[in-house]
């Protein structure tokens, strides 16, 4: 505040206490994993009684936290694409185009969010279920329930929200007639998007991507029912693991998930402003 | 006559077949949520008006039964109001620790500020499992805060923090907190800085500034950001079961477990529904509330 600029008061100190209280309060948990990682013994006990990387090593071993990892990347990258590829044209169409429907179809859109996702989960496994029944009663005997191809279409929709929400901040502020220009110009309607519009939105698909890719990684509630038999996603492999116990191993594998995620938001924040997208 | 056609569709290329266009833009995303979200939604709604049988698990039935089962049995009654305390104590308090940081972050001007929302959004992404794990380490019987309250001597014996409803509560508060900040923030962000500044120069005290023109400014975000939490908080599945333990259920577990253990579809498909209709009716209420005291 201005009047505080002159000289620190009690005031502007009382805020930066409380501040930053509530950021380390965040951060917290966050440190005390990555601390664990680093321990000696196997017991998580204070004081520890030494440091080492073994458990970085160890960690290779676990088979679940490997399959679990690569699925997670796979189902994160396919749903990501599927999103993008629905959510991009529905965020241009409802900034573009308004009706009685539009304004209908933008509120359904978000809806994947509000729905609570244990509930979602739930649903889209009974419907998985009756789908099967309708499939084997035509005579095609393809499986439904549990298949990656369920798991990537059920993330795929609790991505598009964010898709079309990010997407559409970034066309706001955007002066239509620069299109128009365009087009009395003699540009196709392709060529405009090409050349104009999707310049435009660039920072806004980028950081859609982002998003979705680690909503769809980070996902839990939803996963938990739709990932069959011998096949799981990495926050149900360590949450399986806490359930039995807790120790150096869980910890090294959630640094390096919080050293990949870390990464890849400061490579996002060179191409589009985070403080601009949330 | 040709010639006026033609400038009238260079002019306005868009306005030809709008409807068209729109409907291809919006068209696939829309059906995709519809066959992916309503569809499913729909069938597990049919499903808890079906019946339970231990042989057979599921038939086929229109019954109210599975909602009376959960109205009557106290064990679920008990869920259901623990699932709710939990949540509203955690949003009161993710209100009030959420605020000051969001203030702090939108009037920040240095350039630590992009690492500080960062540092607030990159938890958001590690997964509530792992946030979990954290707070394990310190509430353990030989976690941290256990040893250096011992070491210290301040208790003898170690206290019991872990699957309390104290530590379930913390735990939903550091998973839910970010959002209500990053949402606050970005409402504060628009109040115009000169709009604080010209009533502390008319001589507001930073109270009366905060009480009469952030506060009212700031509520829409405010509520956004409460729904939102208070929304996580109901659904909270791996806090309650890590933190909480296998005695502490909460709404979201006791979905899964019908499902997973039980076998019994019609109820945990009854359950889903309460527990959606509970949060909505919740958020709606206080929805109705605050806008009414903005307009009163």
């Amino acid at each position: 505040m201005l009047h505080n600029s002159r000289k620190p008061s009690w005031r502007r100190l009382a805020l930066d206490a409380a501040a930053l209280s509530s950021l380390a309060f965040i951060l917290v948990p966050l440190v005390f994993v990555t601390w664990l990682a680093f321990f000696k013994q196997e017991i998580p006990s204070f004081p520890p009684e030494g440091y080492t990387f073994h458990w970085f090593s160890s960690m290779l071993t676990q088979k679940a936290i490997i399959d679990g990892f690569v699925t997670s990347i796979e189902v994160g990258v396919v749903a990501t694409l599927i999103g993008l590829a629905l959510g991009v044209p529905a965020a241009l169409g409802l900034v573009r185009y308004t009706s009685w429907w539009s304004g209908a179809a933008s509120t359904f859109l978000l809806l994947p969010l509000v729905v609570p996702a244990i509930v979602l989960g739930t649903a889209i496994y009974v419907a998985e279920v009756e789908a099967e029944i309708l499939v084997y009663g035509f005579g095609i005997e393809t499986p439904v329930i549990g298949t990656i191809g369920g798991l990537i279409a059920a993330h795929a929709l609790i991505v598009i929200p964010w898709v079309v929400r990010l997407v559409t901040a970034s066309l706001v502020g955007f002066d239509r007639s620069i299109e128009e220009a365009a087009q009395n110009l003699g540009a196709t309607p392709f060529a405009t998007l090409r050349r104009i519009t999707l310049p435009v939105i660039r920072p806004g698909v980028v950081a859609a991507a982002l998003f979705a890719f680690v909503i769809s990684f980070s996902n839990l509630e939803l996963s938990l029912f739709l990932v069959g038999a011998g096949r799981t996603t990495l926050p149900i492999a360590i949450l399986q693991y806490l359930e039995w116990k807790i120790d150096p191993t869980i910890a090294a594998a959630s640094v390096v998930q919080i050293a990949i995620i870390a990464a890849a938001m400061l490579v996002t924040d060179r191409f589009v402003k985070l403080t601009q997208v949330v | 006559m040709t010639l006026a056609t033609s400038e009238v569709a260079i002019v306005r290329p868009r306005s030809r077949r709008p409807s068209s266009m729109a409907l291809a833009l919006i068209g696939p995303a829309t059906l995709f949520c519809l066959l992916q979200l309503l569809v499913p939604v729909a069938i597990l709604f049919r499903y808890s008006l079906n019946r339970f049988d231990p042989a057979s698990y599921m038939v086929d039935a229109l019954t109210a039964e599975n909602y009376v089962k959960f109205f009557t049995d106290p064990y679920y009654l008990t869920v259901l109001a623990r699932t709710i305390r939990v949540s509203v104590v955690s949003t009161l308090i993710c209100l009030v620790m959420g605020f000051p940081l969001a203030y702090w972050l939108a009037r920040m001007t240095s350039r630590w500020k992009n690492l500080m929302v960062i540092l607030v959004v990159l938890p958001l992404f590690i997964g509530n499992a792992v946030r979990a794990a954290g707070w394990m380490t310190l509430f353990g019987a030989k976690g941290f805060i256990n040893s250096v309250l011992l070491g210290s001597g301040i208790i003898d014996q170690p206290l019991t923090l872990m699957y309390t409803e104290m530590a379930v509560v913390v735990g939903i508060i550091t998973v839910n907190l970010p959002f209500m900040v990053l949402t606050l923030q970005s409402v504060i962000e628009g109040i115009a800085r000169p709009i604080e500044e010209a009533a502390l120069s008319l001589g507001a005290a930073p109270f009366q500034t905060f009480r009469r023109v952030v506060w009212p400014l700031a509520l829409p975000g405010t509520l956004a950001g409460t729904i939102l939490t208070f929304i996580l908080a109901m659904n909270a599945y791996a806090t309650p079961v890590l933190l909480g333990g296998p005695k502490f259920t909460m709404m979201g577990p006791l979905v899964y477990d019908q499902f997973s253990q039980s076998n019994n579809w019609p109820f945990g498909a009854a359950v889903s529904f309460v527990l959606m209709a509970t949060t909505l009716g919740l958020t709606f209420i206080a929805h109705t509330a605050l806008r009414r005291r903005r307009v009163g």
